[in-house]
């Protein structure tokens, strides 16, 4: 089957929806034509199964989403794919106008964020889409909510690279302070960098020598070193910067937690999708401490693979870590529990479940 | 050593006001340290009896003011093994003791002063709340360290009364208020906001920390005003909320301007049945604030109370509160505020304000004209600018076009920034001083000590700086002071919402020229706007205000002439009698307004007289 992919989002930019999207190319039956904007980056490392489409990327975000949707019914006049699958919302208008003006199945891929942010525009697209991609049961309940019928609405969890934490299964850990890592783009104050950093001075009254450290950057990076400051803990948190992937997962091969409380924002914005990057760090044994809001829950079953806690309650969050410091075979338990369920959450799982509900969706419409 | 606890008790005696609900005494069996409170009862009022201790008797605490995440934190505790045996936020504090030491600082939220005594470790540990709103002073005697929340009490416990220190003295009439960890006595220190004093048996000397700043003003967030309405307006909402939770009646004080009307405006929709709200009002002068809080109480719904503070009554109301504080302080708004604060006592026992608005959202129209004195400093010559400044100050017009030839003429930003909140008392001060201030009249020590607390070095962000200062000084030696005094002093516990410490550290995450748009508080003016009730009558900035000027030349006239006569400011030589005389004459006269000057005069005096009298 042939499958058209419009979205504003996908390699050589980062981040979770480019890394899924790219993983679905790679590991689906179908052969896939995207189509996305330019992206400024390092050279291209993409599927080879897939064609790329380049759209213009102008400073106006608008008209750039315009013409990545004109482009996408003119792909889809020339090439009549048997479906289309919109990436994000803001290309739903494109995959809506495909399926109007040939016939072709509409499938809405949803994420989580974009949702709250453009609730009117979401609200249309599942409505009338022909079915949709939930990234986890919170994103699930989310389009409901806006008005997705319930039998349209498809969960299916993302995965994860399986070569990742190789070493971490056969090199022993090395001794050394206790660390808690995060890993994420300094940009979205929902992950909880600030209440964590309201944690640590409480984590370390229980685990003295603890340290925090957080990979990769953005623009809130000076404003949570200055609150590192405030609050007196520059000696033990560090911000690494970005990392390329070797230096990140050293860290995370180092580390004993992997702590990221990302909480829903007050306008009801905000929360993981679902958070890639826990399962990630499952891949290295670690278990996680997420938020107990938000789409995290299902990539860290509490008890299981990790603890989630109310992320806006930092003494909460300071708790849950330091327990889980001065108690190495819990830690050590709901590490192994972490990886062996990340192990079953593979890339080419998700991408086979996706494969099934194109083709019954493709089958219905014949 | 106090074996009996007698110097705990005579304290304790000594503020009574501040606790006139319960008193206890704990004696170490060691004598190594004797702790008293006097307690108003707000939470868990029959089982709240203080010193509390835990579990086994090893760590003892007092607290002064409220922890208000106390439930949630009770709960966590209870969950890890700790035994409770009352409702009351102070013992979670020795809980909190027990499993984190004095980082248990990080886990609370409130206004409070606290003492926890471990046994074990033979140590005591002091804190103070982040924003200094509640006192906290100690000195050092020998082998001993007392400590008390006001200066009555540790004098109480000192014996002998600590002398004067004439630099708090020029401080005072300077700034009107106290800056700093000194106080008006010598020796006798006040723990600096969000600090942390331990004393040990063994050191025997106090070691400070400072455990919590308010974080440095980012490059700016890109958020529309909107979003950041969206996420302050909860933070709002959820400190609103946390400081309407008592055991006993909880009011709002209603000025009329924003930052009451917005507290008031939640906490209207946060209560069971009607908020009561207090306003006070005046029968001289313009500035009255009783019509527009009446008119905000009527949309609001809600019990609205005024009290009018007449000239009949305002000499016995100063006479009285000037000789009841522990130091003195000159901010004109402390007897509007003491005398709305027992209007509001006769009905609750917790009142709600808007205190540290201003500082944190960008509220005082200074931080608008720093920004442009600043914008003239680096595009106008200062020959140039000097010579503007001169020449404007020669028409006759003085308000706003004196405020032009501020912003012209050329000063560091020190310096501008201590002119414009001293009001010309920079200089205006010595002329009054008698020989023993002279002395010890410092032009430079404050300037210092403000360059130190901000260090500038970017123009571009004056207005964040003067906010950062306003913050570290302003706010918690006069603006919290006074809260304080004026409504302990009829018991009546005030509490602020917007000096809440997620709510500040997202005020801080806002770049100060967001904070200033539209007039200033920005920010707020858009959560308000979303709130039915607040009108556009609470745009333009109202400070809470006082006619004092008329005050000085009508009912105080004749207070300020003893003073002027006979008061001890006089007759110990602090204050030269010829000097004030011309002053006072020529503020009667209406040749120039005095008060400035006059006011912490007589504040000083009254107070002074009182200390000197017992």
């Amino acid at each position: 089957m042939r499958i058209l992919l419009p979205t504003p989002d996908y390699p050589p930019m980062t981040g979770g929806i480019q890394l899924l999207l790219e993983r679905l190319v790679r590991h689906s039956r179908f052969s896939y034509e995207v189509i996305t904007p330019y992206s400024p980056g390092k050279a291209l490392r993409i599927a080879r199964s897939a064609d790329v489409t380049r759209t213009p990327r102008l400073a106006d975000h608008r008209a750039t989403m315009a013409i990545l949707n004109a482009v996408t019914v003119r792909r889809a006049a020339a090439l009549r794919p048997d479906a289309v699958l919109s990436g994000h919302v803001v290309t739903g208008p494109g995959a809506l106008a495909v399926r109007a003006l040939f016939g072709v199945p509409a499938i809405q891929y949803m994420h989580s964020k974009e949702l709250s942010e453009r609730p009117q525009l979401s609200r249309l697209i599942v409505r009338h889409a022909s079915a949709s991609v939930a990234v986890s049961s919170h994103t699930r309940l989310q389009a409901l909510t806006i008005g997705a019928p319930a039998a349209k609405v498809h969960t299916i969890l993302p995965g994860v690279d399986p070569k990742l934490g190789s070493r971490s299964r056969t090199v022993p850990r090395e001794a050394g302070p206790p660390t808690l890592v995060t890993v994420a783009r300094l940009e979205d104050r929902y992950k909880g960098f600030d209440v964590m950093i309201r944690a640590v001075p409480l984590i370390r009254a229980r685990v003295p020598d603890a340290r925090w450290v957080i990979v990769g950057d953005g623009s809130l990076r000076a404003e949570l070193e200055g609150t590192a400051e405030a609050y007196g803990v520059t000696d033990c948190v560090s911000f690494t910067g970005a990392l390329d992937d070797d230096s990140r997962d050293g860290w995370l091969d180092r580390a004993d937690v992997f702590a990221m409380p990302s909480r829903l924002m007050p306008d009801g914005t905000g929360g993981e999708g679902f958070g890639i990057v826990y399962l990630e760090a499952a891949m290295h044994g670690l278990p996680s401490v997420a938020g107990d809001a938000g789409g995290g829950v299902d990539a860290v079953i509490d008890g299981e693979t990790g603890v989630t806690v109310d992320a806006t309650d930092h003494v909460a969050v300071a708790d849950a870590i330091a327990d889980l410091l001065l108690d190495p075979e819990r830690r050590a338990r709901l590490g192994e529990a972490a990886r062996a369920r990340a192990e079953q959450l593979s890339w080419a799982c998700m991408a086979d479940q996706v494969d099934r509900l194109i083709e019954s969706v493709v089958a219905a419409k014949r | 050593m106090d074996p009996g606890g007698l110097d705990a008790a005579a304290m304790a005696a000594a503020m009574v006001h501040r606790g006139p609900d319960d008193q206890g005494i704990y004696v170490d069996p060691g004598c190594a340290l004797s702790i008293a409170a006097r307690r108003l009862s707000i939470i868990d009022v029959a089982g709240g009896h203080q010193p509390i201790a835990n579990e086994d008797g090893s760590v003892w605490a007092v607290l002064n003011g409220e922890i208000y995440n106390h439930a949630s934190l009770r709960d966590r505790l209870r969950r890890r093994g700790h035994l409770f045996t009352s409702a009351t936020d102070t013992e979670v504090l020795v809980h909190l003791y027990e499993d984190y030491g004095t980082s248990l600082v990080h886990a609370i939220e409130g206004m409070y002063a606290f003492a926890i005594w471990d046994r074990g470790a033979r140590r005591l540990t002091l804190v103070r709340d982040r924003f200094g709103e509640k006192p906290l002073f100690y000195a050092e005697r020998a082998d001993r360290l007392v400590f008390a929340s006001e200066l009555t009490a540790l004098r109480a416990g000192l014996g002998l009364d600590p002398e004067l220190d004439p630099q708090a003295l020029d401080a005072f009439f300077l700034l009107g208020y106290i800056p700093g960890e000194r106080t008006i006595f010598r020796g006798v220190r006040e723990l600096h906001p969000a600090s942390v004093l331990t004393w040990s048996e063994s050191a025997q000397r106090p070691d400070t920390s400072v455990y919590w700043s308010m974080p440095p003003r980012p490059a700016g967030r890109s958020e529309t005003i909107s979003a950041l309405a969206d996420e302050g307006g909860h933070l709002l909402r959820q400190a609103v909320r946390s400081r309407l939770a008592a055991d006993v009646p909880v009011g709002v004080f209603l000025s009329g301007g924003l930052d009451s009307a917005l507290v008031a405006g939640i906490a209207a929709t946060e209560v069971t049945g009607r908020l009561k709200t207090f306003t006070v009002a005046y029968d001289v002068g313009d500035i009255g604030e009783g019509v527009t809080a009446r008119a905000t109480a009527e949309r609001l719904g809600v019990d609205h109370r005024e009290v009018t503070l007449s000239s009949s009554q305002v000499a016995r109301s100063v006479s009285e509160l000037m000789e009841s504080l522990d130091q003195p302080n000159a901010d004109p708004t402390l007897v509007a505020l003491h005398t709305v604060a027992g209007l509001a006592r006769q009905e609750v026992t917790v009142a709600v304000g808007g205190e540290g608005a201003d500082e944190l959202f960008g509220g005082y129209p200074r931080y608008r004209w720093m920004n442009r004195a600043a914008l003239v400093e680096r595009h106008v010559p200062p020959t140039v600018a000097r010579a503007g400044a001169a020449l404007i100050r020669r028409l006759p017009e003085k308000n706003h076009v004196g405020r032009l030839a501020d912003v012209l003429e050329p000063a560091g930003f020190a310096q501008r920034n201590l002119d414009w909140v001293s009001g010309g008392r920079r200089t205006a001060r010595f002329e009054l001083y008698g020989p023993r201030l002279r002395e010890h009249a410092s032009a430079h020590r404050e300037l210092k000590e403000r360059g130190t607390l901000c260090a500038i070095d970017d123009l571009r962000d004056v207005a964040a700086c003067a906010m950062a200062l306003d913050q570290r000084r302003y706010l918690p030696d006069d603006v919290l002071a006074k809260a304080d005094r004026a409504t302990m002093l009829v018991s009546l516990e005030m509490r602020t919402p917007y000096l809440n410490r997620e709510l500040a550290e997202f005020s801080a995450t806002v770049p100060a020229s967001v904070h200033l748009a539209n007039g200033g508080k920005s920010v707020l003016r858009e959560i308000a706007r979303r709130l039915p009730g607040i009108s556009d009558a609470h745009r333009a900035k109202r400070a809470f205000r006082v006619p004092m000027s008329q005050w000085l030349c009508g009912p105080l006239a004749p207070l300020l002439e003893h003073q002027a006569s006979g008061g001890s400011l006089i007759g110990e030589g602090w204050i030269d009698p010829r000097a004030l005389r011309r002053m006072i004459d020529a503020h009667n006269r209406g040749a120039a307004d005095h008060s400035g000057l006059l006011w912490p005069v007589l504040v000083a005096g009254l107070w002074l007289d009182r200390l000197r009298a017992h």
